[in-house]
């Protein structure tokens, strides 16, 4: 039994050495299949009683192999995953789950299963827009994935063990939230670079055990002392991914980050994937319609905002307002990785939409590299003295 | 009272003491250089003697400028974007727009009533700044203090496509080899900084009054080509170089003031005159 108060230790722990875990459930005779983006629907995994395994690039590790594979100017973030494949980084890997959540996964994934011989790989196609039509083909799509991976996994899943599995993973989405609402307090609790940890970890191991590590970080946190010191300024971090720890330092140095919605923060775990009669249904619509990345082109859907640009913003943005206020943030700081061409083309939208209720923002933007982090300093201070 | 701003540049370290109401008693600049980040003190010393001053008569000193980091006997250190818009609007007051062209960066500055409310600065790249210039002027073989001059010369300026400077250097080479002159070469390059600049610059809703600072401001002919890129009325100040390290000196008198009303010390530290012996 884990001592209670061993809850956020233990995720640094987890955090710093993310692949233990696995290796050991490897060694039990347990299969483990990495998925790089959260568009994967990771219940179907669980359900199989296989063990999702999300994988990172590394920051600290300059691209060297990937080279050979990849162009140069394209996401560096999948340069990284591919070269860290390359390099054997994650060979405790069963199996590969891709998805179409961009251009740059899809071709990254073609690469990586040409060079790697996984005993399972699977490449999920997904649409780019929230027409009905979408949702209807999505589902065939994860209808396809559930049936592969029955078959690598050598047995069937009927309705009511996805169903299990979606409560399971439901119950952690909610226990991030309550994770989250202890960053709401004036100093928060839990510090942003600690909740990063913690995600992080929960991205490593099985989701009950992820569960039951929420449960001790969220009664260690309840009843901490030591919790952040009070910075002169409450942040919203906006990001595709922010897996660095680093970089969250960055901003916490001279700030409180209060709220995340990254890949990597609060944005897997926002909503819950509703109970359909069948499961996939609830799925298809939790994937592609709750999870806001900007890989999926929100247009003004319902026709009437088409021309209305302000309208436009509020339809899909609007979510990150009721967050600045939730969460009492002072700025917004927008993080752009570098040729992450989703999120660079939202950046002039998303800052007119922040200027327009009185929420201080700027956006930065790094190329996943440690050495691209120092300039990054700078700009974050610089924003900080502006909201002095 | 006097008050001190130390500008620590990738190229140029530059240090303004001021008095209570803002006179500048002394404005020195000297070349950072890889060892001379650690001679802040150095810069500090002569700074001091032009003045008639000594250290422990200064009651603030604010440190901004990459090298921030690297000044011991500095109180507070800001980030140069604040401090050269703090250092804009003391000399311009109607200003909106400061953008600055440095040696290994430019920045571009929104000014609301003084106040910073903005920035953008380039990537990590020097195309776009002071180094781009001087890269290209050794290829040339010219002084790049002389590039302006020779510029206005140009009757038709060559088009340089390539921002980026190594690419632009081969252009260049390749362009000198097809017989163009030096001139219009010169003028194309300038356009091309100054539109790459432009660019970043409108990231921001680019408002008048627009003011030039930082060393390339120094160069008559990227004044002339910013000025067509723009498309509006560009300022100047008689010396662009030293805005940040005024602006810190600026700040430096307001955080003593601050602290003084707050019942606190000032100046914060005993200081010596010393060379840092970190490097971060």
């Amino acid at each position: 039994m884990i001592d209670k108060s061993e809850g956020l230790s233990r995720a640094t722990e987890i955090y710093a050495n993310r692949s233990h875990r696995v290796k050991e459930l490897k060694a039990e005779g347990k299969k483990i299949i990495g998925y790089p983006c959260m568009y994967v629907p990771l219940e179907l995994i669980t359900a199989l009683d296989l063990i999702a395994y999300r994988t990172y690039g590394d920051m600290a590790e300059p691209v060297t192999e990937a080279d050979r594979a990849l162009p140069t100017a394209f996401c560096p973030i999948m340069r990284s995953c591919l070269d860290c494949a390359l390099k054997a980084k994650d060979d405790f890997l069963d199996g590969i789950v891709a998805i179409h959540s961009c251009d740059p996964q899809e071709k990254t994934a073609r690469v990586w299963e040409s060079y790697i011989n996984y005993s399972y790989f699977h490449f999920i196609d997904m649409p780019g827009t929230l027409r009905p039509e979408a949702l209807k083909y999505f589902k065939g799509q994860i209808n396809d994935f559930k049936k592969a991976l029955e078959s690598f996994a050598g047995k069937g899943l009927s309705p009511d063990k996805i169903k299990a599995a979606i409560e399971l993973h439901n119950r952690q989405r909610a226990l991030v939230r309550e994770l989250y609402e202890l960053t709401k307090p004036e100093p928060p609790l839990i510090s942003g670079t600690e909740i990063l940890q913690v995600i992080k970890a929960l991205m490593s191991i099985p989701v009950a055990e992820g569960n039951e590590l929420l449960g001790q970080v969220i009664s260690e946190v309840k009843g901490r002392t030591d919790g952040p010191q009070e910075k002169p300024a409450r942040l919203l971090v906006w990001s595709s991914t922010l897996d660095g720890f680093d970089i969250m330092n960055i901003f916490e140095a001279g700030a409180n980050v209060v709220i995340d919605e990254s890949c990597g923060g609060i944005r897997a775990y926002r909503a819950d994937v509703e109970l359909t009669d069948d499961p996939l249904d609830g799925l298809a619509q939790y994937y592609i319609e709750e999870i806001t990345c900007a890989r999926t082109f929100r247009e003004a859907v319902l026709g009437e905002t088409r021309k209305d640009y302000m309208a436009d913003l509020e339809s899909r943005f609007g979510y990150l307002k009721d967050m600045a206020k939730e969460w009492n943030a002072d700025g917004a700081i927008f993080l752009l990785v570098r040729y992450c061409d989703p999120f660079a083309f939202e950046m002039p939208s998303i800052k007119d939409y922040f200027d327009s209720f009185g929420i201080p923002s700027t956006y930065i933007e790094y190329d996943y590299t440690q050495g691209s982090l120092a300039p990054l300093s700078t700009r974050v201070q610089a924003f900080l003295e502006t909201i002095d | 009272m006097y008050f001190a701003g130390v500008d620590i540049g990738s190229t140029m370290t530059k240090i303004v003491l001021t008095e209570t109401n803002h006179t500048v008693l002394s404005a020195i600049k000297g070349p950072t250089g890889p060892e001379h980040r650690q001679l802040a003190n150095e810069v500090m010393k002569m700074a001091l003697e032009q003045a008639n001053l000594q250290l422990d008569e200064i009651s603030y000193v604010v440190a901004t400028g990459y090298g921030r980091l690297n000044v011991p006997f500095a109180d507070r250190q800001i980030t140069e974007l604040t401090c050269h818009a703090r250092g804009v609007s003391s000399l311009f007051p109607n200003v909106e727009t400061a953008i600055d062209i440095g040696g290994q960066d430019a920045k571009c500055m929104k000014i609301n009533n003084g106040k910073m409310i903005d920035f953008v600065m380039n990537d990590k790249c020097a195309a776009g700044t002071g180094r781009f210039l001087e890269i290209i002027a050794a290829t040339l073989g010219v002084k790049v203090e002389e590039l302006g001059d020779i510029s206005l010369k140009s009757t038709k300026k060559v088009q340089i496509s390539s921002l980026c400077t190594i690419f632009a250097q081969q252009e260049v080479v390749t362009r000198l080899s097809d017989g163009e002159n030096l001139e219009d070469i010169i003028a194309g390059l300038h356009d091309a900084l100054a539109s790459r600049v432009t660019g970043l610059a409108r990231r921001l809703k680019i408002e008048p009054d627009v003011v030039l600072t930082g060393g390339v401001a120094k160069n008559v002919g990227i004044v002339k080509a910013m000025r067509e890129n723009l498309g509006c009325e560009l300022f100047i100040p008689e010396e662009p170089l030293i805005t940040g390290a005024l602006g810190a000196a600026i700040l430096a008198k307001e955080y003593s003031v601050k602290a003084v009303s707050k019942g606190e010390p000032s100046p914060t530290k005993v200081r010596r005159l010393e060379k840092a012996t970190f490097f971060k």
